[in-house]
């Protein structure tokens, strides 16, 4: 009935015309159906009182047998459309003067009169009345009468209708005027709310008018806009606040970056040297130990007659110490090359490459019988020729450290984890304290004297260098006399990048 | 046809007063419906219509009908008022001959009579309050107040006002309206 976006100015009035119509309506039709049920009574009583009147004047007409007045009073009742006929009876019955409304239809007139009363016919009502004088009965007027409901209702509807019409005009405008001062401040506060909505404007205030409920709403809307305001403004305070921090954090951050890069510049150049230092000394070293070495050889050789037996032992010891220092400073060599040198990964075979290398190894010495047991291993991405020397240094330390036992056992594997494939290789041998864990993988780091087991220290740091660069890692764990196991990870998804 | 009519009538007028049914019209009263019965049955309607001065004071007293040399009249008329109320008052005939005392009577009939002798019969009445009756052609000119006349085989009455006035009674206009002719002004 009322569109929902109509302005409550409409509503309103809607509402109130809808009230007004509504009570118009039911009192109209209240009326109507009074007025509808009444109405054959009254018109009875009014037809009633006609035939009293009649008589009442025709009396002399009766009595003094003057036929044409009492026609002259019928005809009188021309000025009421709803009596179709009428007659007058005299005292005998007989008929004494009658009236037909022109344009009616022939009446038939009862032969004779009856009593007082009336009867009705469809919407036809006969009357009879008595005319009375005094005691005597002189005669009885009779009145045929239509009912016009329909016309009696077609002019009730239509007054009823003007009525409305003019009540709703009125009310309309009444209406319109009053309830301006309901509506007025209401408008007041949606005019202002959409300002705050479209401009974003919370200072703006609703004007106060009434103290009614409106007055309140006035009241709760601009404590609402207040508190809107306060928390907007608060909240912009510490988004600045949160902004500046923040600015100062990143450049904080730029500042310990460009620190970082520095350090770090100035690290690798650091190490390039320290590198390039080993390298040289390294490599100028191996000179003047062949030297050394050589001419320990010829000394030995060409001066054998002269020297004597003390002589030529501590010429041999020359000999071999000068050629474990050759070796020892090869080993630097390889290891320092290790860092200079960049890495070229493909797909390794790792099950494939250590059992070649352990049959390399194993050849070199047929004597022994190990129980090699190689366990089967996943593939790896790595520099080919770099882990057959991680193979080849785990492997040849778990012969020598076993080599001790009576029956050796060597013990090589590899699985699958989560994000690494780990490989593990196991002997039976000399184990070692896991207290000296940490020194295991340290360059010329030693766990065992050199009589016992030979070897220059760089090995399992060789190992380390080469796993950590691939971005593994590498781990031991043994017990002394027991045996010892190495682990090294690889990532599944390798550093640089490949697969 | 008529006659019949009248019949009915005289006799509804008559006995309608005992409570018989309206419409039963009964004639078991067997009187020849005559012009004299026609006349005595408007005669005592007359009253009716009329409004005498000091009528209250009056009320209890009988109304007195006094015919004047007519004893047919007055024989009829003494037949149908038996027991009657007129006006709530009972009726009471009285003959009367030419040069006796008036008073006391309400309506007066005279018979009908040559113009000069009706002149002398109603001279005495016309200072009182009587209601002169009376049945020759061209008595109004005469000071009667109402005189019967035939129109058509009917009998009818014609009224004169200044006679009515001069006697101090009121007609009512109802009588008038059926009278074949009211006569309003003095006759020259």
């Amino acid at each position: 009935m009322i569109p929902l976006h109509a302005s409550i100015h409409r509503k309103m009035l809607v509402v109130m015309l809808a009230t007004a119509a509504f009570a118009l309506l039911l009192t109209a039709a209240a009326m109507l159906y009074y007025d509808l049920r009444s109405f054959r009574q009254l018109w009875v009583t009014d037809l009633t009182a006609q035939a009293d009147i009649i008589g009442f004047a025709a009396t002399p007409a009766i009595e003094f047998e003057d036929r044409q007045a009492a026609a002259d009073y019928l005809e009188s009742l021309k000025g009421k459309p709803s009596i179709i006929a009428a007659a007058i009876y005299s005292a005998n019955g007989s008929r004494f003067a009658a009236y037909t409304a022109t344009g009616g239809k022939a009446v038939e007139f009862p032969a004779l009169p009856a009593l007082d009363g009336y009867s009705v016919k469809g919407n036809e009502l006969d009357l009879f009345k008595r005319i009375v004088s005094g005691q005597e009965i002189l005669g009885t007027v009779y009145i045929k009468a239509q009912f016009d409901m329909f016309g009696r209702l077609l002019k009730y509807l239509g007054i009823v209708g003007a009525v409305m019409a003019l009540s709703l005009l009125a009310s309309l405008l009444i209406a319109r005027r009053m309830q301006q001062k309901v509506t007025q401040p209401i408008l007041e506060i949606a005019g202002v709310a959409r300002t705050v909505m479209d401009k974003r404007d919370f200072s703006s205030r609703a004007s106060k008018t009434t103290e009614d409920e409106i007055g309140v709403l006035v009241d709760a809307f601009n404590g609402m806009l207040a508190e809107i305001e306060h928390v907007i403004d608060e909240r912009k305070r510490t988004q600045s606040a949160l902004e500046d921090s923040e600015s100062r954090l990143l450049e904080l951050n730029a500042e310990l970056e460009q620190r970082v890069e520095a350090r770090t510049a100035q690290l690798a150049a650091a190490n390039k040297d320290l590198e390039g230092f080993s390298y040289s000394v390294s490599h100028d070293l191996r000179a003047p130990i062949r030297a050394i070495g050589g001419f320990a050889v010829l000394l030995g050789e060409d001066h054998q007659t002269e020297l004597g037996e003390e002589a030529k032992r501590k010429i041999s010891i020359i000999r071999s110490e000068a050629a474990r220092m050759g070796q020892l400073i090869d080993d630097l060599l390889a290891f320092s090359r290790l860092g200079r040198k960049a890495l070229e990964p493909s797909d390794l075979d790792m099950a494939e490459m250590a059992n070649n290398v352990y049959v390399r190894l194993d050849h070199a010495d047929p004597s022994r019988t190990v129980d090699f047991r190689p366990g089967s291993m996943p593939h790896a991405w790595g520099d080919r020729a770099l882990f057959e020397q991680v193979w080849m240094n785990l492997l040849s330390n778990a012969i020598k450290f076993s080599a001790k036992k009576k029956q050796p056992v060597i013990e090589i594997g590899g699985i699958s984890a989560e994000n690494e494939h780990v490989y593990f290789v196991r002997d039976n041998g000399a184990g070692f304290d896991s207290r000296y864990q940490a020194k295991l993988f340290g360059v010329f780091q030693r766990l065992h004297r050199e009589e016992e087991f030979p070897g220059t220290g760089v090995g399992l740091a060789l190992v380390h260098r080469i796993v950590t660069r691939h971005g593994g890692r590498v781990w031991a764990d043994g017990k002394p006399d027991e045996g010892a196991t190495f682990h090294f990870s690889l990532p599944k998804e390798a550093s640089d990048g490949g697969v | 046809m008529r006659n019949a009519f009248l019949s009915a009538l005289l006799g509804a007028c008559c006995i309608a007063w005992s409570g018989i049914q309206v419409g039963q019209a009964q004639t078991a009263e067997t009187v020849p419906v005559t012009e004299r019965s026609i006349k005595a049955a408007y005669l005592c309607k007359f009253a009716g219509y009329v409004e005498w001065p000091d009528a209250r004071i009056h009320a209890a007293k009988p109304l007195t009908i006094g015919v004047l040399e007519s004893s047919e009249m007055a024989d009829e008329l003494i037949r149908i008022t038996a027991g009657r109320l007129i006006n709530d008052r009972p009726v009471q005939v009285r003959r009367v001959t030419g040069g006796d005392s008036l008073a006391g009577l309400h309506v007066l009939f005279v018979g009908a009579h040559e113009p000069e002798r009706l002149d002398e019969l109603l001279l005495p009445a016309r200072k009182l309050p009587i209601l002169t009756v009376t049945e020759s052609a061209g008595a109004l000119s005469d000071g009667s107040i109402i005189n019967f006349t035939i129109d058509r085989e009917r009998v009818r009455f014609e009224v004169s006002l200044p006679a009515a006035e001069r006697s101090r009674l009121k007609l009512s206009s109802r009588l008038l309206a059926v009278a074949q002719r009211v006569q309003r002004t003095p006759e020259s």
